[in-house]
């Protein structure tokens, strides 16, 4: 099969990138929307991605890190400017993933991915609890002072801005000792501390800086909602959904979020709209139906299309060593 | 403070936290014991246990509700289907990833618990449910009270752990597992039928789960999204007891049992989940890297 070269690569994203500048001055409300979501979650996928994805540390616990953000312009708002909370938010997130890290990094592969999922667990029952979060009373957050449609557009543009950001971030660290020292980890990574590499040290910065994107993201998040409260901002579905999307378009490369998150969020608005209509199963229920439809949609990605959507358009690196292409993003146990 | 304290040292409550602990520790290890079996004799972290837990409960449920069907009777009828469809899930997911790394098949078991999760909303909706099945009075032993579902629960899950416990130790099939444990290559070559035998575990972890579903549907109020803090306790079980172990489940199902009960006497509700998932946390970063290095050679 034969990749796109890097030239055809750029074109097709130049292109991209004008249609949708153009898509955010003139397309309706409903679809800015659901759009600014998408370049959002890019964000925290491609935050993923780095751990995931490159170092195939299994994490399923994303949303801990955009909650960290968005608590922490949440609760701050009143006192600091825009400006400084969406840094503020990610470096927060950062120091969360640093507590969280440190330990638990010198884990190998399933028991760093079970730990997350604890501690997403016990971060959400902690901010039903905790004072300062309000529980589950959330937490209401100024938005800015514009009509609802310009607001739409503000937030579309700066989370376009940021996916940009991430997608190109991304693509220097693919090439970089960073990005090779990672995708060695996930390799075999016995072999690449052999080797020199400080695969702790290595690992940790990746979830530092992959929990400082999505941190960053949600610190913008509750601005753009404009009210906050544990079940929605630490909800596991983010956490699903960041790993799915990113594995769908194709984990550790620096297309396969860009591919699977427009793929499944766009798919879920239209399971949304078509369930709806039909009236299955009544009212209340179709976002558990695109649930059951997306727990599908991984296990088949995870058993037969195994380097995601991407596999299609991309040259396998190193196709003649091994065959398999194993560019899945998993590590070996 | 001071009130907690008296709370703690109050021989009376701090003696029904034990039995209750203990009770519920017994269906905590049946619960739990699947996991541990599958993960230290297969080494497949099957993040889908839970689901088995909750589908359990609601085939009690069900099976009460509609039927009329004693949750007693109901057992053999749950542990043979949930066997079943262990085996299934073994020939037709697990076994197609087994070689890949273990990422894979955590996210095939993942993509299984989001599936089914949300089916068994679709089907029963959020709401909380009870397993309104009478045992008659509790029993009264001094001062002390036992819930006679409670007790029904334990016994049960005391049973079929100590039947588990002998079927590994005790036959040839068992320990042709064990072998398998310790090396599935030289097992096969011994004549083992590998595959055959990692269906049957799998499928003894599912339909284990599903009457730990039982029993706990016997204890709690439960609800189809609630299974993820089941999950939770069966790592909680699998951590501290170690992999494969089916005695040391056991006694870290009491563990757990016990830790619950107790700090819910000295706890407000809303803590006791926190207290057990930061225990939770700080035994997989202390005890996690160990747990790895024994995977291969355990039972």
């Amino acid at each position: 099969m034969r990749g796109l070269s890097s030239r055809a690569w750029a074109a097709v994203l130049a292109v991209l990138l004008v249609g949708v500048v153009w898509f955010g001055i003139v397309a309706e409300l409903g679809i800015i929307n659901t759009m600014g979501t998408v370049f959002m979650t890019i964000v925290v996928a491609q935050g993923w991605n780095l751990l995931g994805g490159y170092g195939g540390y299994l994490n399923l616990g994303m949303a801990v890190f955009f909650g960290l953000g968005a608590y922490t312009s949440g609760i701050l708002s009143p006192n600091l400017p825009f400006w400084v909370l969406v840094p503020l938010g990610g470096v927060v997130a950062a120091l969360g993933a640093l507590i969280i890290g440190l330990p638990s990094l010198s884990l190998r592969g399933a028991y760093f991915t079970i730990l997350t999922l604890i501690i997403g667990f016990l971060v959400t029952t902690l901010a039903f609890n905790l004072d300062f979060t309000r529980g589950a009373m959330g937490l209401f957050v100024t938005t800015p002072d514009l009509s609802g449609e310009a607001t739409e557009r503000l937030f579309y543009f700066t989370y376009l801005a940021l996916a940009v950001a991430s997608i190109v971030g991304i693509y220097f660290v693919e090439r970089s000792r960073f990005g090779a020292a990672l995708v060695a980890i996930r390799e075999d990574e016995d072999a690449s501390a052999a080797l020199g590499i400080r695969t702790t040290r290595v690992k940790l910065l990746a979830f530092l800086i992959g929990a400082g994107a999505a941190g960053i993201a949600g610190a913008i998040f509750s601005y753009r909602i404009g009210y906050i409260e544990p079940s929605s901002i630490f909800s596991l579905t983010l956490s699903i959904n960041v790993v799915l999307m990113s594995i769908v378009g194709g984990a550790g490369t620096w297309q396969g979020p860009l591919i699977g998150v427009p793929l499944i969020l766009l798919l879920a608005e239209f399971l949304r709209v078509v369930v709806t209509r039909l009236e299955v199963f009544g009212t209340g229920v179709p976002n558990e139906l695109n649930r059951v439809v997306f727990g599908v949609i991984l296990v088949v990605v995870a058993l037969v299309a195994k380097q995601g959507v991407v596999g299609i358009f991309r040259k396998p690196v190193g196709a003649e060593m091994n065959p398999e292409g194993d560019v899945t993003g998993v590590a070996q146990a | 403070m001071a009130a907690v304290l008296t709370d703690l040292f109050d021989p009376l409550l701090l003696g029904q936290a034990l039995i209750s602990g203990i009770l519920l520790g017994l269906v905590y290890s049946l619960m739990a014991v699947g996991l541990s079996l599958t993960m230290g004799i297969m080494g497949i972290v099957n993040v889908a246990h839970s689901v088995f837990v909750l589908l359990g409960a609601f085939a009690a449920y069900q099976l009460w509700e509609s039927l009329g069907l004693d949750p007693l009777l109901a057992i053999p009828v749950v542990f043979a289907v949930f066997f079943v469809i262990g085996v299934l899930l073994q020939r037709l997911l697990i076994r197609r990833v087994q070689d890949e790394s273990q990422s894979t098949g955590l996210l095939i078991l993942f993509g299984v618990l989001v599936a089914v999760e949300s089916i068994a909303i679709l089907g029963w909706t959020t709401d909380t449910r009870v397993l309104s099945a009478d045992y008659g009075p509790s029993i009264f032993i001094g001062d002390f009270i036992i819930g006679r579902s409670r007790l029904v629960a334990g016994i049960i899950s005391l049973v079929l752990v100590a039947a588990l416990h002998f079927l590994l130790t005790r036959t040839r099939w068992g320990k042709g597992v064990r072998a398998m444990a310790q090396d599935r290559q030289s097992a096969t070559l011994m004549g083992i039928n590998v595959e055959r035998m990692a269906e049957i575990v799998f499928g003894l972890g599912t339909a284990t789960a599903a009457v730990g579903g039982l029993g706990l549907a016997l204890v709690f109020p439960f609800t189809p999204q609630g299974h993820i803090r089941w999950l939770a306790w069966a790592f909680l079980v699998v951590v501290v007891g170690g992999l494969g172990s089916v005695r040391a489940t056991l006694f870290a199902g009491l563990f757990v049992g016990v830790l619950e009960t107790t700090s819910g006497v000295v706890l407000p509700f809303e803590l006791v989940s926190t207290v057990v998932f930061t225990v939770l946390a700080l035994a997989l970063v202390l005890r996690g890297e160990g747990l790895a290095g024994v995977q291969r050679r355990s039972i």
